[in-house]
């Protein structure tokens, strides 16, 4: 019962062809080897599977492949550089596995989008849906404030 | 997990998609509730139907003030809401620590009400409010209260052939309203209980209470002892402890033992009670 969808992946336009019970996870790792969307806990909990579709972050590991047909779709491994937020967390050492860290770069770049100058409550607030096994959460903070500090200065 | 995907593009033809003796066709808006009971392995579903076509989302007053959310709307386009922030805000406030953002953006409130998890955080806050859902089925609409709605554990009035397509809440008027949610966990955690308060104040005393308890028991509860105690007279807060729980079979789960939860509503609905008089002044 697979069927042909088409949406645009990172800017461009593909199609792939899904079976109606399969995540978008699946199918970014299944049909176009992208792999910085991971599922982990496959509950919603973690964000480790977080991907962008029309504009909003979704956990991909609960969000069927078929309602991103005609949409757009963003993931980590949109871009050639770095922007502000990675290079933030790269400065900060806001990783150890990196396990997590496309999940929560995808949600910090949502989250100074709606809050230029967050404060730690809402930083903690927001990102309350990215868990780091590696317990990086300090260090994580710190990335979110110098990114919005580099987003303000350019 | 095989099923089929229907994606139907108007209301009649998703109803007639549906089927009233197979509970295996569901509806499934934003999918977040029936992706986690399929992984678990609770639902097989032969057929989903989306939602999602069907131009089911958006929000707007009505013409007697009314609050009017389509089912399709997503949780977080609510929270987001200045026509909900300004008119009700204790639902934007209620939709903060539900759950993650992520969830939110995806998790539809016709989907929220029709899961019917007395976990829930919405169902309380909208019947302590008075609020009423349309459910649309082949021969055509009904409107019910929010309350109605619920039945037992993931249970519901709406039959197998029918689809809430909207919610109304009535406006605030003189009242004021908190929610309550007590999580034994993270903030944005599933509430050990909720409380859910609206009251209308006049000085001292409380002209009409409404007074509803999720999580607790197998579905969200009114406390009609704790009204009838609240209004017309100045607050009798021993009075409140007693009956705050002896209406209630409060049942133990993960996040709490009965006990516990039952020592938990009576600090709650204090708590509750002053919130929602510091928002009257
Ligand atoms: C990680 C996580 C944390 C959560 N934490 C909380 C929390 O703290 N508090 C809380 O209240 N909730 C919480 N939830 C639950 C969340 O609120 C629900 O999953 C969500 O609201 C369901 O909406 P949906 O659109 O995704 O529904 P779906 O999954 O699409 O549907 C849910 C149910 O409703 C039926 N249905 C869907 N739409 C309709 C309709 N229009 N008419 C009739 N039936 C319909 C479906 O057949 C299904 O049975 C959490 C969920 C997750 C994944
Ligand atoms: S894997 Fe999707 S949120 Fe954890
Ligand atoms: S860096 Fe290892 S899980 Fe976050």
């Amino acid at each position: 019962m697979r069927r042909s969808i088409q949406f645009r992946l990172n800017g461009e336009a593909v199609s792939a062809q899904v079976a109606p019970h399969e995540t978008l996870v699946e199918v970014l790792q299944d049909a176009f080897g992208l792999f910085g969307a991971r599922e982990s806990c496959g509950q919603g909990l973690c964000g480790c599977c977080t991907v962008v579709v029309n504009g909003r972050a979704v956990s991909g590991c609960l969000y069927l492949a078929s309602f991103a047909e005609g949409g757009e779709v963003s993931t980590i491994e949109a871009g050639s550089r770095l922007d502000a937020v990675q290079e933030a967390f790269i400065e900060c050492g806001s990783l150890q596995c990196g396990f997590c860290t496309p999940g929560f770069i995808l949600m910090t770049r949502q989250l100074l989008e709606e809050h230029p100058e967050p404060d730690d409550d809402t930083i903690r607030h927001y990102l309350s849906g990215n868990l780091c096994r590696c317990a990086a959460y300090p260090q994580i903070i710190e990335a979110v404030k110098l990114a919005a500090r580099k987003m303000r200065q350019t | 997990m095989p099923f089929e995907l229907a994606e139907p593009r108007s209301l009649r033809e998703a109803i007639a998609s549906l089927d009233a003796k197979d509970p295996s066709v569901r509806p499934i808006s934003g999918g977040t509730a029936l992706m986690l009971m399929m992984k678990a392995g609770v639902l097989r579903p032969s057929r989903l139907v989306s939602l999602g076509k069907l131009g089911l989302a958006g929000i707007r007053t009505g013409p007697g003030g009314e609050l009017r959310v389509g089912a399709m709307t997503s949780l977080r386009t609510i929270e987001k809401s200045e026509i909900v922030r300004k008119g009700w805000p204790v639902i934007a406030r209620t939709l903060r620590t539900l759950a993650n953002v992520r969830v939110r953006n995806v998790a539809t409130v016709g989907g929220h009400l029709a899961h019917a998890d007395p976990h829930m955080d919405l169902p309380p806050v909208l019947s302590a409010l008075g609020a009423r859902v349309t459910i649309a089925g082949a021969a055509g609409e009904r409107s019910i209260p929010v309350e109605e709605l619920g039945t037992g554990y993931l249970e519901t009035s709406i039959r197998l052939d029918e689809l809430i397509t909207l919610l109304e809440v009535p406006p605030l008027g003189g009242r004021s309203a908190a929610y309550l949610k007590c999580t034994t966990r993270s903030a944005d955690d599933w509430p050990a209980v909720g409380v859910a308060v609206s009251l209308d104040f006049q000085g001292d005393s409380i002209r009409e209470a409404s007074v509803v308890i999720g999580a607790a028991t197998d579905k969200p509860t009114r406390l009609a002892a704790v009204e009838r105690i609240l209004v017309g007279r100045k607050l009798d807060e021993n009075l409140l402890d007693e009956a705050a729980t002896q209406e209630l079979s409060v049942e133990g789960d993960l996040h709490g033992s009965a006990a516990y939860k039952k020592q938990l509503i009576r600090v709650y609905l204090r708590r509750a009670i002053h919130e929602a008089r510091a928002q009257s002044r």
